[in-house]
């Protein structure tokens, strides 16, 4: 029995959390829901085989969060608790420190933190692969050649640093961008011939296996209709921004492209016989995670829409510091911590079931 | 169940066919090992077979090739993927997805098997090669070994009749090999699967194949025998066979157990002489040597990695002389590598201190240190970017603001003096190391460190660096390697040190840890266990000529 959740119920947790998270500035619900985040990835990394840090992430958000409250402090001076003075002659920064204006720099920091904490929970417990591989049919191709590619970046780096470091032991400095072309060659050839190599491994294993063979007038068609509807979506796109007023026209347009362009995938598709592979079961507890994401989401945006102050927070007068509380409100946050809940606990867990050995980030 | 007949094959715009008339035909359920030296045209055989060449590879081809009754000439990989497992050489790079259990449904997915029938046989490969444990690991946090063994699971999911395999362990190192060609051997013996191998290490397979095809040179004729009858006739051996030959033992033996009776009835096996081992062992004392013929001098080095909580190195103490040759040994991530990085300060220790010829290496830079220190990478294709040799030589020499020099010397000591011209790249396995070799070497470093030199080296070529590493030590230069390599250490080094976890646990003299060493020994010395014997040349000279062959 595997200890995490299915990645579509991963997905609509995110996404959930993340709309919420977008709401409101309040920043007692915004740690609040942050707590939630953070119980769920606690969870998550230490049941998961496959899961990874989201240390740098973390990292990065609390650091711009650190930048962000004294910046917003020294720069804005409005508000009525002053905390201290600095001397008014100081350009810029000069004047006094509110209260109001840490309180804004907080909130506003805490939701972007919040916002990568969401990210890097959803990185870290769901395999990016894995979810592309559950693309429909058609999409297949653009599927495979994505997770292809995540694969690839991580080699390229770490052979980056082997060829960065055997050119300096050559006593080559790098200085200019002209220096910069020891590194790029030997780069691209190891790439190329990487990539030869798995074009060949991929053959060997059938790749582009049995497609039955279309006449010519078809392929041409289907080539067309991709071409035309890719074309339509880009004119589409124009259109809508240089006629605003008559904005169905960029629609109908956008639509119509996308649809010729599924259709020939969708032709495309048919004619290669393969299956997949998915070993993702889909559990009770994902049922339940992704129906307490949404009860919660619809209920926030409910609540939204029939009083807009009830998630509005705004320090700076004529508006309160005070952020307000409602408990109701509170719960619904509250409920973004169903991945932790979930989990049948680590006590019962079989023993061949405990965390392997992860990669170091 | 493999039929070749007269093959030729010329890649394109190559005057000169790689095969040339190849005829052979191999049984079902054989396991077959395929030698020779690199660039004899193995890997194009055996690309044959799965119809990789032509259709991959374009060129010319001529005659006929039959697998189980089908033409892979004519369907193609694809078409063949189904009775053909390929596996490559390089276990990083035939990798599609990043987890385990997806890379196996890959082929099936192809095929457009049903998932019933994915789920039933992902289970039982990953029990056929022991991999179950790893199924939901992502690839990249595997080891080589696990990830070959991977490879292997992820063509067999298509229940192929033969295997075909270039060089799987040529990048991996002696117990991750292992690893691998256990699982080949129980593969080949409990399903009856047809195995074709390429592979270097033939001291480990030659006793398991039933028959080894030898490809002497591009466009020879190949030959195909038995073990005992191809080698003897072969001068790519290892060094039991070596001496086999030389003591004119027949039949050859292939194994050490193989072996014993002759070397006993020849009055070679001596007493191990029971040498305290704790002698061996012991630790130098630091600052044995006077402080001013110290080329490498590391003073309690401490270094952790970022993001890591093990320390590489612990306290490491080691001072190396001038015109030492010392070997690094130690399994993989015992710090090695770590230790040789910081010689040449691409790491800087956290604790500790590491002086090279007196310069303390973190004031000085990596680029005024590799004038004095010439580090060669475990990867040659990460330095070669120009487009011929010369080029790179002289990149070198530029980039130390040197004069250009005469480096015919050093091209012919390493053998390179015709490919100078030549675009680096396309060198063979050996030759490009030995590219890298002299694009560090041309400014004359006075210390030469080299990380796992022989990797993917086959015998002759092993042969010959270790000649070219003795005559650097000669001219009075340090030599510093980190190697899996017994043979190599018994041939050249004066002095082993053993790491473990980031720790000195042995240094001492080659000869005396090797002979009291359980794996870190040669061949030659578990056959004979006398002191006196690490090599086939440590025999041969203390036996009259008249004697041997007798």
């Amino acid at each position: 029995m595997r200890q995490d959740y299915h990645p579509l119920a991963w997905l609509a947790w995110a996404t959930a959390a993340a709309v919420v998270a977008l709401m409101t500035l309040n920043p007692l619900y915004l740690i609040l829901l942050g707590l939630a985040v953070l119980a769920s990835y606690r969870v998550i990394s230490l049941r998961s085989p496959t899961a990874r840090q989201w240390g740098a992430f973390l990292k990065a958000g609390l650091l711009i969060w650190a930048i962000t409250i004294p910046f917003n402090a020294v720069m804005s001076h409005y508000g009525r608790y002053v905390l201290f003075r600095l001397p008014a002659d100081w350009p810029l920064v000069g004047g006094a420190i509110t209260l109001e204006a840490v309180a804004y720099g907080f909130a506003r920091g805490l939701s972007l933190v919040l916002l990568l904490m969401i990210f890097a929970t959803f990185n870290s417990a769901v395999d990016t692969a894995r979810l592309l591989r559950r693309m429909p049919a058609f999409l297949y191709l653009a599927g495979m050649i994505t997770s292809i590619a995540l694969a690839f970046v991580p080699q390229m780096i770490s052979a980056l640093q082997e060829i960065r470091e055997a050119q300096r032991v050559r006593g080559h400095r790098f200085r200019t961008i002209r220096d910069l072309l020891p590194l790029i060659m030997p780069l691209l050839t190891t790439g190329l011939e990487r990539a030869m190599q798995l074009a060949e491994s991929m053959e060997a294993r059938g790749f582009g296996g049995s497609a039955a063979s279309i006449s010519r007038l078809l392929d041409y068609t289907l080539k067309g209709m991709t071409l035309a509807g890719l074309l339509a979506v880009l004119a589409g796109l124009f259109a809508r921004s240089y006629w605003s007023r008559q904005a169905w026209i960029g629609i109908l347009l956008t639509a119509g492209g996308l649809l010729l362009m599924a259709a020939a995938f969708w032709v495309q598709g048919r004619r290669v016989r393969r299956t997949r592979y998915r070993h993702d079961l889909w559990l009770s507890r994902d049922t339940l995670m992704v129906a307490s994401s949404a009860a919660a989401a619809a209920g926030i945006l409910i609540a939204r829409a029939l009083n807009r102050a009830a998630l509005f927070y705004y320090p700076y007068p004529p508006y309160s510091v005070w952020p307000t509380f409602d408990w109701r409100l509170g719960l619904l946050y509250a409920l973004f911590m169903a991945p932790a809940w979930l989990l049948p606990s680590a006590r019962t867990a079989q023993p061949d079931q405990y965390p392997l050995p992860r990669e170091p980030l | 169940m493999i039929h070749f007949r007269r093959v030729s094959y010329w890649y394109p715009d190559s005057p000169e066919p790689v095969l040339r008339d190849v005829t052979f035909d191999i049984e079902e359920g054989e396991f077959v090992l395929v030698i020779g030296p690199s660039g004899s045209g193995k890997s194009t055989l055996l690309r044959c077979i799965n119809g990789m060449i032509p259709h991959f590879y374009g060129g010319t081809f001529a005659g006929a090739v039959r697998v189980a009754g089908l033409d892979p000439v004519e369907l193609g990989p694809k078409g063949m993927a189904h009775l053909v497992g390929f596996v490559l050489q390089d276990p990083e790079a035939q990798f599609v997805v990043d987890t385990v259990e997806d890379e196996l449904a890959f082929a099936m997915e192809n095929q457009g098997l049903s998932m019933t029938l994915m789920r039933k046989r992902i289970e039982e490969v990953l029990d056929q090669l022991s991999i179950a444990h790893l199924r939901h690991r992502r690839i990249s946090s595997l080891s080589g070994g696990e990830k070959q063994r991977v490879a292997i699971a992820s063509v067999l999911t298509l229940q192929p009749k033969v295997l075909v395999l270039d060089e799987p362990t040529s990048q991996l190192d002696p117990q991750a090999a292992e690893e691998v060609l256990t699982v080949l051997q129980k593969l080949n013996e409990d399903l009856g699967l047809t195995i074709l191998l390429s592979e270097h290490r033939l001291e480990r397979v030659a006793q398991y194949a039933d028959r080894i095809l030898w490809v002497p040179a591009p466009g020879r004729p190949p030959a195909l025998g038995a073990p005992a009858e191809i080698l003897a006739q072969v001068d790519l051996t290892p060094p039991l066979i070596t001496l086999a030959k030389a003591m004119g033992w027949r039949p050859l033996p292939l194994t050490i157990k193989q072996a014993r009776p002759f070397a006993r009835r020849a009055g070679l096996v001596g007493q191990p002489s029971l040498q305290d081992e704790e002698s061996v062992i012991r630790r130098r004392p630091p600052n044995a040597a006077p402080q001013d013929s110290l080329t490498v001098d590391m003073r309690d080095v401490w270094y952790t990695y970022p993001g890591t909580d093990q320390p590489a190195l612990r306290g490491i103490h080691l001072q190396v002389n001038r015109g030492e040759f010392l070997a690094l040994m130690g399994r993989n991530g015992s710090g090695k590598s770590t230790l040789l990085k910081h010689i040449i300060g691409l790491l800087q220790p956290q604790r500790g201190q590491v002086l090279v010829a007196g310069h303390d290496t973190r004031r000085h830079s990596v680029e005024e240190l590799a004038r004095f220190v010439g580090y060669v990478p475990q990867n040659p294709g990460a330095l070669l970017f120009q487009d011929t040799l010369q080029d790179e030589l002289e990149f070198t020499l530029r980039n130390h603001g040197m004069p250009p020099r005469d480096y015919t010397p050093l091209l012919r000591a390493l053998g390179l003096e015709p490919h100078l011209e030549r675009y680096p790249r396309d060198l063979s396995v050996g030759e490009r190391q030995r590219a890298a070799l002299a694009a560090i070497l041309v400014v004359e470093p006075q210390v030469i460190l080299l990380d796992e030199p022989t990797r993917g080296l086959d015998y002759p070529q092993k042969r010959s660096l270790a000649g070219f590493l003795k005559e650097q030590k000669a001219q009075g230069r340090t030599v510093i390697m980190s190697t899996h390599d017994v043979e190599l250490v018994a041939e050249c080094a004066d002095r082993v040190v053993i790491l473990g976890e980031g720790e000195v646990i042995v240094d001492g003299p080659a000869r005396k840890v090797m002979t009291s060493s359980m794996i870190f020994s040669s061949q030659v010395n578990k056959l004979l266990r006398d002191d006196r014997f690490l090599t086939v040349e440590d025999v041969l000279a203390s036996i009259p000529p008249a004697e041997v062959g007798q």
